[in-house]
């Protein structure tokens, strides 16, 4: 019998730390110093905000840059970085620290710059948790996507490459691993989270399945695809 | 209100919102409150505690809420504490600190202590703590207004009791001072189900329109904000002004007026000054408002303005977003949290740039459509009392460890 998938999802309690940068160079330094959580604080959890609300940003960080030091390469720069491309967040600390650093070589001037509001420093204490729906095949987890929460879609599509190492978002691992429907998790593996608000990436992955489903040859219908 | 359950919310928020709450709290498991203000009916605190208490019971939380008794020398007191730590110069003598401090004793003599959670709402109750001896429940101190810039002689004396506390909650990290004990951040909610926001009838709508003799044959920019000089009231005629040189429209003044405020008195005479006999301004005074009104002037705005000069964190403006509306906001207090400026709403810094901001939403439809729908979702995602719930599930969790690993909830 194919290993079930159980949809997982995880909530953050906020914390204010009294830490603030006022400039580019304090900015490096407080990404330097503080803890491993308020680095995701303001990376993972702030993405899954902004692409709510569709804001341009993939971070605070890159928000306040933009719109608080009204540095908008630096902005851009650090918006262009993909998180799902991370698998610690330390790795994603030290590629935020390679890009502030570069721009502060190449633009000493404005990295003297000071802002209109500081950055005020946050952390987390972040909790994971099982929810109670489970997929058995792509049917169900099909018929599935629709009824988990935009914490759950971006649980599994961002944030558990961290806790679990991997190269690629639970749903693919699941889907090519358990179902052994490659093609299927690779197209889904393929969904520019950058693009979408979690809802929408939400509809990316049900279309992606419901073309899959439509055109699957019936030997896959058979292995894994349908109940 | 409390007929209102929490299963009312799944249409709201989504029912996946609702069950991962259920979740939550049955891992917050067998668990007891006890919320402690100075007041049972006004203002936000009592607001909101009206709705959290009977939904954490809901949830499995028992949650129980008790007022401290005072009375007017007490109340003065206090009152005059809220304005210090807010910022207000001036000392406090030795007799009203004592008196502070024996409404305290009282108060916590009066009452029991044995939930697992005790959380104190705001400056009033704070010192009940001290008179706590072996402690063995977590307390926690909610403080609902801006402590950036306390009065220092005042937070002398406080700052000893409040870090007797586990930990205190502030609305924004602008809003809290330093403390040696951990802070966690709770925004302020609202509550979309009642009168003041739950979704109205279209012809209710109109009907309240034209109670007030406000014709809408042409669009309506909207300020629901209290006659007071820092919500800048003056400043919106004018900014209205020089937008109806480009772009015909009416503006609506709504506001509260307490009785006995003269301040007020003089800052309504000179908005009248101000709008002169311009049949296109309309300012309404209400004492008090009536929710449901309040509700449909908003609904049935096509722009609505919160253009203050000094903020605490306006949830006016939440108010505004949730109804899909496009909101321009002051660069103030807690508003620039709301709106995300070009993407949720309008961040102005001057009665110009509010000018310029009320053309661009009348004039570019799709856009102000566009800013309203993601600040309906802005809203949705934290300034909902549902996340206000989650919150403190996640605070009853988060009381019981240490340290910032990722707890995996088993």
């Amino acid at each position: 019998m194919a290993k079930v998938f159980q949809f997982m999802s995880s909530a953050s309690l906020e914390m204010l730390t009294g830490r603030t940068a006022s400039n580019v160079s304090e900015l490096e330094e407080m990404i330097v110093t503080c803890s491993e959580s308020s680095v995701f604080y303001h990376t993972f959890s702030a993405l899954l905000k902004m692409r709510e609300a569709q804001a341009p940003y993939n971070s605070d960080f890159s928000a306040w840059v933009a719109e608080n030091l009204h540095a908008p390469a630096l902005a851009e720069k650090l918006t262009a970085v993909d998180f799902s491309e991370y698998r610690t967040v330390e790795d994603l600390r030290n590629r935020l620290l390679e890009i502030i650093r570069t721009y502060r070589e190449e633009q000493a001037e404005a990295s003297r710059r000071s802002c209109y509001e500081p950055f005020y420093l946050h952390d987390v204490r972040r909790f994971v948790y099982l929810t109670d729906k489970f997929a058995y095949d792509l049917a169900s987890f099909r018929e599935l996507l629709p009824t988990i929460s935009i914490y759950s879609v971006y649980f599994h599509f961002i944030e558990s490459r961290l806790s679990a190492n991997l190269d690629c978002n639970d749903f693919s691992e699941w889907i090519e691993e358990t179902l052994g429907l490659p093609d299927l998790a690779s197209r889904i593996r393929r969904i520019d989270i950058s693009v979408y608000t979690i809802e929408g990436l939400r509809q990316r992955i049900i279309d992606v399945v419901d073309d899959y489903l439509e055109k699957m040859p019936a030997e896959e219908d058979r292995n894994g695809g349908r109940a | 209100m409390s007929e209102v359950k929490l299963m009312d919310y799944r249409e709201v928020v989504g029912p996946d919102i609702v069950e991962e709450l259920m979740i939550l709290a049955a891992h917050v498991g067998e668990r007891s409150i006890k919320m402690v203000n100075s007041t049972k009916v006004g203002g936000g605190v009592a607001e909101m505690l009206h709705r959290t208490v009977p939904l954490l019971n809901e949830l499995g939380i028992t949650t129980t809420w008790d007022v401290i008794e005072g009375d007017e020398p007490f109340f003065e007191i206090t009152k005059a504490f809220h304005n210090a730590l807010q910022g207000k110069e001036g000392e406090f003598t030795k007799k009203q600190l004592e008196t502070y401090l024996e409404y305290n004793r009282a108060n916590f003599e009066r009452m029991s202590f044995d939930e697992d959670l005790i959380v104190i709402h705001d400056p009033q109750p704070a010192a009940m703590i001290s008179f706590m001896e072996n402690r063995k429940n977590s307390w926690v101190w909610r403080c609902h207004i801006d402590m950036s810039h306390p009065n220092r002689g005042l937070w002398e004396f406080m700052r000893p009791y409040v870090e007797q506390y586990d930990a205190a909650i502030f609305s924004s990290a602008l809003f809290s001072p330093v403390l040696s004990i951990p802070q966690y951040r709770f925004f302020p909610a609202i509550d979309p189900l009642v009168d003041k926001n739950r979704d109205l009838d279209e012809n209710y709508v109109s009907s309240v329109f034209e109670k007030y003799g406000i014709p809408r044959d042409k669009p309506v920019v909207t300020q629901v904000s209290r006659y007071d000089p820092w919500k800048d009231p003056v400043g919106v005629v004018r900014a209205f002004k020089m937008a109806r040189r480009y772009t015909d429209c009416r503006l609506l003044l709504v506001g509260d007026k307490a009785a006995d405020d003269p301040e007020s008195d003089t800052i309504l005479e000179i908005v009248r000054e101000e709008a002169g006999d311009d049949p296109d301004i309309h300012i309404l005074i209400f004492s008090p408002s009536i929710a449901t009104e309040i509700n449909a002037f908003q609904r049935g705005s096509d722009v609505v303005l919160q253009k203050s000069l000094r903020e605490g964190f306006a949830l006016t403006v939440s108010e505004a977003l949730w109804k899909k509306r496009p909101v321009i906001g002051g660069a103030v207090g807690g508003i620039p949290v709301q709106i995300i400026n070009g993407h949720t709403g309008l961040l102005v810094h001057s009665v110009e740039g509010a000018s310029l901001a009320i053309r661009t939403l009348l004039g570019r439809s799709p856009y102000a459509k566009e800013l309203a729908e993601n600040g309906r979702q802005r809203v949705k995602d934290e300034f909902l009392v549902t996340k206000n719930l989650k919150r403190y599930l996640l605070l009853c969790l988060g009381l019981d460890r240490k340290g910032f690993e990722t707890t995996f909830l088993e």
